[in-house]
């Protein structure tokens, strides 16, 4: 049985009066491929938020490897990664020197050795001196790809990775994603896209109203797209 | 440290490569000394007594626009919250910002100085009073403006939220002390005769920084 590496119980957040999560319940494991799908405004990148320790959930309990999350902690940011649909990247620094920023940040051993190597792994490394003003988006989000595993993270969250990129950059970021999965990290994603996320999906679940309201492991497409459109169409009325 | 080391780097290397406060700061101070002088023109006036509040108008106003977009330009970039991802204490996010912008505008105010006394060529008797004032000024005048900067990034019209939060506080504390030990200094005053205005300043510096050090914490990840 794969070790539980992140558990969520009873999470809950509201913002003023609009209650966003209304008692999340989930379990990620050792290699998972997780993604969780929702429609807009269903509290995705809220939650997202509060598994990687960038916003406190109001109520319940969080616990990564075992330990309780706290928000602050620097022990728990370390076995992080956190991949948004913003790159988080400085525009007036080239990509190397954008990696190089961020893997001082993170205390990265063998920073140097590690930065080619993740250059190379995203396809990048001949453009490493040239200033990412001038990448195109689906290079950034390689790039941002990057960034996110620079410190060899446990577990890598993903927030509407394919926002914006065309057909031949979310194939190549499906693949990266894949091998590095391959390679033993495991991956919670969330998307709106059944279309480019349930392909590479180990398992799914779909967001409604503040709940994970259905959950499958493998499965078929068809079959999943079918109950994810009758989950929207209750939630739309 | 490290973390302290790596956020100034990345500061300075952004800044030079944008330009955003270097050209803005240049701007302003070039503007409100020009202007000065040709206001002052056409009345008499005296030289000493004046040129203190234009050369610390100057500064105030230098450094306010030019720290504004510190903090937002890391919301506009999205860049702040891979900062907070980071497993480094946000006070070294404060300070890195602090050290880096205390850099650009200290070379700043020395070239503005420069320009200033090209246009109110006033008599300096002790240029190290002069120097040690302007140094613990723009201290205070970065570490609070830093700060501000981080609350108003989080407000809308941050633009306008900036300059309503740091006038009050700045106007009455650094810049009021600053205007009368530089008076001073101008009109004769050596280190010595003003060292109850630089303790109070000082003291503010401190204030300021700390508070700084402390808050932001909350400031950033709220």
């Amino acid at each position: 049985m794969s070790e539980k590496i992140l558990v969520a119980k009873d999470i809950t957040k509201s913002f003023g009066r609009f209650q966003v999560l209304n008692g999340i319940n989930l379990t990620i494991k050792r290699g998972d491929r997780y993604i969780l799908f929702g429609s807009n405004g269903a509290g995705k990148t809220t939650l997202v938020k509060i598994l990687s320790t960038i916003l406190p959930a109001d109520s319940g309990e969080l616990t990564l490897f075992g330990k309780k999350i706290e928000r602050r902690s620097k022990d728990i940011k370390a076995m992080i990664g956190f991949m948004s649909h913003e790159p988080y990247l400085y525009n007036e620094l080239s990509a190397r020197e954008n990696l190089n920023f961020y893997a001082s940040l993170y205390s990265v051993k063998d920073k140097k050795e590690r930065v080619e190597s993740l250059l190379k792994e995203v396809g990048l490394y001949h453009r490493s001196h040239d200033k990412i003003g001038s990448f195109s988006r689906g290079m950034k989000q390689r790039l941002s790809l990057a960034r996110a595993i620079l410190h060899a993270p446990d577990i890598i969250f993903l927030d509407e990775p394919y926002a914006g990129l065309d057909i031949r950059a979310q194939e190549i970021l499906n693949d990266l994603i894949i091998r590095l999965n391959q390679k033993g990290k495991t991956f919670f994603f969330i998307t709106h896209d059944i279309g480019k996320g349930f392909e590479i999906a180990k398992r799914s679940g779909v967001l409604s109203k503040g709940r994970i309201v259905y959950e499958v492991e493998g499965g078929e497409k068809k079959a999943f797209s079918e109950k994810y459109r009758e989950i929207i169409r209750e939630e739309t009325g | 440290m490290n973390a302290v080391k790596t956020i100034f780097l990345k500061e300075l290397m952004v800044e030079f490569r944008s330009k955003q406060m270097i050209n803005s700061y240049f701007i302003l101070s070039l503007m409100i000394i020009t202007s000065f002088r040709f206001a002052f023109s056409v009345i008499d006036f005296s030289l000493t007594q004046l040129a203190s509040p234009i050369l610390w108008i100057t500064f105030f106003f230098g450094g306010m626009f030019s720290l504004s977009p510190i903090y937002k330009r890391e919301i506009e970039q999205g860049t702040r919250e891979g900062l907070l991802l980071a497993p480094i204490s946000p006070s070294s996010i404060y300070l890195g910002k602090f050290l880096a912008n205390l850099l650009v505008i200290s070379c700043l105010e020395l070239f503005t100085l420069l320009i200033f006394f090209v246009f109110f060529p006033v008599d300096t008797p002790d240029l190290l009073a002069l120097l040690t004032l302007v140094a613990i000024g723009t201290i205070g005048i970065v570490a609070l403006g830093n700060i501000i900067s981080a609350i108003s990034s989080n407000l809308a019209q941050s633009e306008v939220m900036l300059p309503v939060l740091l006038v009050p506080v700045l106007l009455f504390t650094v810049i009021m002390s600053s205007v009368s030990a530089t008076s001073n200094v101008f009109a004769g005053a050596h280190l010595l005769d003003v060292m109850q205005e630089i303790k109070f300043i000082l003291a503010f510096d401190v204030v300021f920084l700390a508070v700084g050090y402390l808050l932001i914490d909350y400031i950033l990840e709220d």
